[in-house]
């Protein structure tokens, strides 16, 4: 059936939880895209067919209107005609399958990459301008360099407005958040201090500061 | 509020007193952003003035400290100062989270364009060339001639049909500041709703879309 490797596409983005992706899936893309060329291959030649039965049918047409015939052979002709009228009329159809076929999986594959633009650009919030390795495996390459422009044209924006946007991303409560360092991240100068941030050090931090660590794996916060 | 009519004028002289604060306007122009369906018209004074504002706070605050003032006093003038910070951040990237997904859309419609501040601008278009170029990388370049354009399904189709568009009749929820009487909802009904001050509504974004521009209603 004509569309259902598309659909079994977008069915397997649309099976994930929210915001989380799977490996882009090359092969079942590949054969989509072949499935697209197929199509053509199909579409040209009823395109051509088309082309040459509504030809066909105008010279019909001509040649009934400039020679007066006799009724047998008007009928004859209308006969032809109505044959060529049904032929052309399932290579239409046929076409317009074909058509709306190809129609159809370029939405599909179109989706398919956008949405998963769209987690990957939702990752880039989160984590800043790096990917963890778990995540880079499952993307393409396109992917990858899309990830990259995008960091980049946020970067840009940021630094023409001079104000950092991938921190503060919940509402803050309190200024301070007691954290513990999860990895040896050494003497860092903070905002307000410099501070030693060794492993399994618990500390009192401004949540700004704390912010990245916390996104990046480095410290979690310690609630209640 | 339905309060006694004596002590209403001194509550309500507060009430719009405070309502006109950059912080409360900051509050109203985020909140607006985060429920309208579309991008709205960028708030560039109101922007600037929190900036110099945060700017401002900053400083007091680094002074403070330096001067031995209560840590108490210190930290409350933190979390304000934090606050507007989220409130600005959040806002500048509600927007930017819009343009990312109407990006194509808002690039052909001039009105919507203008919207925009100047760096903004400059993001949407940088934005457009990346998703594109990914586009035609994975996709477009890769399908048949007629079949490659990413705003039109195919060659044969005869307006942009493929560009995702903001959903302009989806309902929000919105409160009046005043009493603005009879209101046309404009999806050619008869029907006259009475906006009241204070009262939640819940109506078609399309319909009070004029109201939230001229700020006399806020979405909530």
């Amino acid at each position: 059936m004509y569309g259902r490797k598309a659909s079994e596409l977008v069915k397997e983005f649309a099976s994930v939880e929210h915001g989380q992706i799977f490996t882009f899936n090359n092969d079942l893309f590949a054969q989509v895209l072949e499935e697209c060329d197929g199509h053509l291959l199909h579409l040209q030649p009823l395109m051509r067919k088309i082309q040459e039965h509504e030809d066909k049918l105008k010279d019909k047409n001509r040649s009934q209107e400039e020679i007066g015939t006799s009724e047998d052979e008007m009928s004859k002709s209308q006969a032809e005609k109505t044959l060529i009228q049904n032929a052309l009329k399932s290579d239409q159809f046929g076409a317009l399958v074909h058509h709306l076929s190809l129609v159809r999986n370029k939405r599909c594959l179109m989706a398919y990459v956008y949405k998963r633009a769209e987690v990957i650009r939702s990752l880039g919030w989160m984590v800043d301008s790096v990917l963890p390795e778990e995540i880079q495996e499952k993307l393409s390459t396109s992917e990858k360099e899309y990830f990259k422009n995008h960091a980049a044209t946020l970067q840009s924006y940021m630094a023409e407005l001079d104000l950092h946007l991938t921190v503060d991303m919940i509402p803050p409560k309190d200024p301070y958040i007691k954290v513990r360092v999860l990895d040896d991240i050494g003497e860092i100068a903070l905002s307000d201090q410099v501070a030693n941030l060794a492993r399994h050090a618990i500390m009192f931090l401004r949540r700004t500061d704390a912010e990245q660590y916390i996104t990046q794996g480095q410290m979690e916060e310690l609630t209640g | 509020m339905d309060s006694g009519a004596g002590e209403s004028s001194a509550a309500d002289d507060y009430e719009s007193l405070m309502s006109t604060t950059d912080a409360e306007l900051l509050k109203s122009a985020w909140r607006n952003e985060k429920a309208a369906p579309e991008i709205l018209n960028y708030a560039a004074d109101l922007v600037q003035r929190s900036r110099q504002q945060i700017q401002l706070m900053e400083e007091m605050v680094e002074d403070y400290i330096n001067d031995g003032v209560d840590p108490l006093t210190v930290s409350l003038y933190q979390i304000d100062l934090d606050r507007t910070m989220f409130l600005l951040r959040s806002y500048l990237r509600t927007r930017l989270q819009k343009i990312e997904k109407y990006v194509f859309h808002i690039q052909k419609t001039a009105e919507e364009w203008n919207r925009l501040s100047k760096q903004e601008q400059k993001f949407a278009s940088r934005f457009a060339g990346d998703i594109k170029h990914h586009l035609d990388q994975s996709v477009l370049s890769r399908l048949p001639d007629q079949y490659q354009s990413h705003l039109r399904q195919s060659a044969a189709s005869e307006e942009d049909d493929m560009v995702p568009e903001p959903q302009l009749d989806s309902y929000v929820v919105c409160r009046s500041k005043k009493y603005l009487g009879a209101y046309q909802l404009d999806d050619g009904g008869q029907e006259l709703i009475n906006i009241e001050a204070d009262d939640l509504y819940a109506l078609p974004y399309k319909s009070i879309k004029p109201l939230v521009e001229s700020g006399q209603v806020d979405l909530v």
